[in-house]
């Protein structure tokens, strides 16, 4: 039975295999997590866009989102996992610091995502109090969850390697993307504590635009 | 629910996916637990799997393609595969003519691979099951400490173009799976848990600043050059990328198989 | 207050010398910013650098300004001879050992494109000596096959350097060849000279010993031991000799860049028949004057300058001198040019030494009376191909030329036609003193060479049967007599 039941869904489901990019449902539907935006949504999305991925994420106020209900932010991501004691919190100031010098009228464009790479863990509650605990409790801050496949997925995109190493800790790359609003990616910074001065340029760029 | 609309999506295709290839052939390879050379210093917990039997090759890499026209040279997404993508094909639909039906194909990014084992039902498998099925030679499952086991792989690394040999042309391991050494290298579902960046001498330091935690390579098993080698390779690539020296092939959960 | 005045008078003085010192310095060290800060150097223009394959080495760069630099540099693995029938699986820079020759100037801000070829099998890097910053640009430059990475430095120091694979595992590349110089000339360029070379020096390690033939693989247990079978100029046996002998005529001077890519062996680096008027000290500014033999570490350099006032022929070696005479460390400088006897005389006489007694023990030998089986004349040839090529090939050459005024030719050799007998004789008990062969003198020594009376018939038959000798059968019988 269960079979038969995929069976009628997969010639639509199909279509959106074949074409990801030009499935526009959900939209309408998550308004309130997008900003105020000025992209044209009938355009094709560019070959690079990081909206391609068919994937759903939950949030920490526990919504479920496409990646690309975020079209139209300039997006600062970087993957952490909650838990973690020796990077991560590293990681965090240096999205903080970026932050701090983006101009405010800008952050309305402008989304910080913090993907967790350990979403077993990292559960919407994990992040709503991670969220609490960092005072990061403002719009243009966001923690994402997907499964572990597509997790790993989106890890590919950003060339971001990791690999749990004992059951609570992760080793990971320390990288910051920024994506533009057409979700291509424009600027990544390698390490921590870097001179962010470029990353803060790319973001003011790309929302002035 | 995921793995049901994935598998749902791919659904038309895997009607017919016994059609075409070996695709079908895999056999079970048993669980067990073992410490693979690198990312951990205990043993990992391997479940009961299947594993294709050999990699996918070049006439079922053209089959997919036509059923999934997204996946073909000129209509790929560049997010999903860069220019090397299927390169030395003639056209969208054909391979070259210096290339055998039945040789792996390469040539094909992370996303492709993936996708394909998807719309078998089936997905890549993991690093740690691939280097498990692979340190078996024909004998016994854990040959590492054979001299010419390893001497057969480092000696793969220096032979060019096994690219065009065809599928099954080197041993049939202790499981009955073929060509894991000695043909193509192959993608693997979480690649990119590999943290040996260009710096090698940096990373087996593991004080390295572009990593969270140490993942360093022990100093003990560095003698392991063959398994290390692999490492490396992933290492080195990112999802978009395809080699021509890269192919792949799919695995199951044994609980799927069985429903 | 008595001292006041004098105090007063010194402190003036004082004052006036230090302002003096520090006017002095200031200016100074506003010169040296100037003119000797690499980083604050301009650059002109842009130009694509001009790569070379051993032995030839680029343009100087002259009087040129600092430019932009764009490198080329694509990593090829490709099979390869090694020596004479014996060929290898190369891992190279630009398709050759060493890799291709980088030339800049202090100064220079280089753009390198780094290719690595869609047919490797491995992700390749390159660690620059030259370059001051994180792994040499090993980190920038880490591709996988099929792709390519760039990435840029300012060429702060002059000097010599050698750069090298660095990708896990690093001894096995650059074992597999990925090795090479790049040279950051001083402003105003390094002083000008007649001929230029690059050579570098490289050690090997193949499962079958040295003159193995066919497809070598790489052995990683000898490597680990440092048990190398070929350490060699160039990339190859003969890298230098035959055909790829360097040339130069009398009065020139002769400048090479020599390096050692390793990956284990220093190179005691020794020109036979030379002396280096001038050795840039590990590839440095440091200058040292009338050397005989230079250290040259592996990952290390070394700019070796002379003039050569006489003909003939240099041989170039690891003065290790096993390795040039066994395993291939030999290169040769071909010199022409007129004679000239107040720098070498040559021999002017030459007579019997006798002191009387003999310090020889005598050996008896043990009459092996086995009967042995001959083999046939088409199995001694081919035996008599491969003992030739482990025993023999180095110092007679694979055309049997030998080296002219060091080893005799065995090709068409009056020598060798004359007396089998002696042949045998020198084969079996080795040689020392004056031989004159096709009316050359020759005055050095061949050990006796420890190999069976099989052998023996082998590889005579095998010499006396090539080269334009005179087709002579040896037998082990015959071999057996010689006492």
């Amino acid at each position: 039975m269960k079979k038969y039941l995929l069976f009628m869904l997969s010639p639509f489901l199909f279509l959106s295999c074949d074409q990801p990019g030009e499935e526009k449902g959900q939209i309408e539907d998550s308004e309130k997590v997008v900003a105020t935006h000025t992209v044209d949504f009938n355009k094709e999305l560019p070959d690079l866009s990081v909206y391609h991925l068919p994937s759903t994420w939950t949030t920490q106020d526990n919504k479920d989102i496409q990646l690309e209900d975020l079209r139209g932010n300039v997006l600062v991501m970087v993957m952490i996992y909650t838990s973690c004691k020796a990077a991560c919190p590293r990681l965090i100031a240096d999205m903080r610091n970026i932050e701090k010098q983006v101009p405010e009228e800008y952050l309305g464009k402008t989304k910080f995502i913090m993907v967790s790479i350990d979403p077993e863990t990292d559960t919407p509650q994990m992040l709503n109090s991670f969220a609490k605990e960092n005072l990061m409790e403002d719009d243009h801050w966001m923690f994402l969850r997907g499964t572990p496949e597509d997790t790993r997925e989106f890890a590919a995109v950003l060339a971001v390697s990791y690999k749990k190493i004992s059951p609570i800790d992760f080793s990971h790359s320390n990288i910051i993307s920024v994506f533009n609003e057409e979700g291509v990616l424009v600027h990544q910074q390698e390490g921590l504590g870097v001179d962010n001065t470029e990353t803060v340029e790319a973001i003011k760029a790309e929302v002035s635009n | 629910m995921k793995t049901i609309i994935r598998l749902a999506v791919c659904i038309a295709i895997m009607i017919q996916s016994q059609a075409y290839g070996q695709s079908g052939s895999m056999v079970k390879i048993e669980g067990g637990e073992f410490i693979p050379l690198y990312g951990t210093e205990t043993a990992v917990k391997i479940n009961d799997f299947y594993m294709d039997v050999y990699p996918v090759t070049n006439a079922e890499f053209l089959e997919f393609v036509k059923k999934n026209p997204r996946w073909k040279r000129s209509e790929v997404k560049r997010l999903f595969a860069d220019e090397s993508y299927l390169k030395d094909w003639i056209n969208d639909e054909a391979f070259p003519s210096d290339r055998s039906p039945n040789a792996p194909v390469t040539n094909v990014s992370w996303y492709a691979a993936k996708n394909y084992c998807e719309c078998e039902g089936k997905r890549l498998a993991t690093v740690d099951e691939w280097e498990y099925v692979g340190m078996a030679n024909e004998k016994q499952p854990d040959a590492r400490e054979e001299e010419n086991y390893n001497k057969y792989i480092l000696s793969w690394y220096e032979t060019p173009k096994t690219y065009k040999n065809e599928i099954g042309s080197t041993f049939r391991n202790y499981w009955g799976v073929y060509d894991m050494h000695g043909l193509v290298w192959e993608w693997t579902s979480d690649f990119n848990s590999v943290m040996i960046g260009g710096e090698s001498r940096k990373d087996s330091t593991g004080d390295n600043n572009l990593f969270c935690g140490a993942a360093a390579v022990g100093a003990t098993d560095l003698m392991n050059y063959a398994a290390f080698m692999r490492y490396a390779f992933r290492g080195s690539m990112k999802a978009k990328y395809s080699s021509k020296n890269l192919g792949f092939r799919c695995v199951e959960d044994v609980e799927k198989k069985a429903l | 207050m008595k001292n006041f005045k004098t105090s007063k008078k010194r402190f003036v003085y004082l004052f006036f010398l230090a302002a003096l010192v520090a006017g002095v310095l200031t200016s100074c060290e506003k010169a040296v910013a100037a003119k000797e800060n690499p980083e604050l150097m301009k650059v002109y223009g842009e130009s694509e650098a001009e790569m070379t394959a051993p032995p030839m080495v680029p343009r100087p760069v002259g009087k040129r300004a600092a430019t932009k630099l764009i490198v080329n540099m694509e990593v090829v693995e490709k099979e390869m001879e090694m020596a004479d029938g014996v060929t290898y699986n190369y891992w190279t820079f630009d398709g050759s050992v060493p890799g291709s020759f980088i030339r800049t100037r202090v100064g220079d801000e280089i753009e390198f494109h780094f290719k690595n070829h869609p047919d490797s099998k491995l992700p390749h890097n390159i660690d620059l000596h030259a370059v001051t910053g994180p792994g040499g640009g090993a980190e920038s430059s880490y591709v996988a096959p099929g792709q390519q990475a760039t990435f840029t430095f300012k060429t702060m120091n002059p000097g010599l350097y050698v750069y090298h694979c660095a990708t896990a595992p690093v001894g096995m590349h650059i074992a597999n060849g990925m090795y090479g110089l790049i040279l950051v000339e001083p402003e105003g360029g390094l002083p000008p000279v007649d001929r230029e070379y690059y050579v570098m020096q490289g050690d090997f390690y193949t499962e079958g010993e040295f003159g193995e033939r066919g497809l070598q693989p790489f052995d990683m247990n000898k490597a680990v031991d440092e048990d190398a079978d070929y350490v060699v100029f160039n990339g190859k046996v003969g890298g230098l000799t035959g055909e790829n002998a360097l040339h130069a005529k009398v009065g020139e001077t002769v400048r090479l860049y020599v390096g050692n890519g390793g990956p284990n062996l220093v190179s005691s680096f020794h020109v036979i028949g030379e002396i280096f008027d001038k050795v840039y000290v590990e590839g440095g500014s440091t200058i040292n004057e009338n050397v005989q033999t230079t250290l040259i570490p592996a990952g290390g350099a070394a700019i070796v300058e002379f003039k050569v006032d006489v003909p003939g022929e240099l041989v170039l070696v690891d003065h290790s001198i096993f390795r040039a005479f066994n395993k291939g460390a030999l290169g040769i400088l071909e010199v022409e040019g007129a004679e000239n006897e107040k720098v070498f005389g040559g021999k002017i006489s030459e007579g019997v030494y006798n002191p009387g007694t003999s310090v020889t023990g005598i050996v008896e030998e043990v009459e092996d009376s086995a009967p042995v089986a001959e083999m046939s004349m088409a199995d001694k040839m081919e035996r008599g191909k491969q003992v030739y090529t482990q025993s023999c090939l180095a110092c007679h050459q694979a055309t049997g030329a030998g080296i002219p005024n060091a080893f005799p030719p065995l090709a068409n050799s009056d020598y060798l036609n004359a007396d089998v007998h002696r042949s045998i004789e020198v084969v079996k008990f080795g040689l020392s003193g004056e031989i004159e062969v096709n009316g050359n003198v020759y005055n050095s020594a061949m050990p006796p060479q420890n190999i069976s009376d099989e052998d023996v018939a082998a590889v005579l038959t095998y010499v006396y049967n090539n080269w334009g000798n005179n087709k002579t059968e040896v037998t082990q019988e015959m071999v057996k007599k010689v006492k």
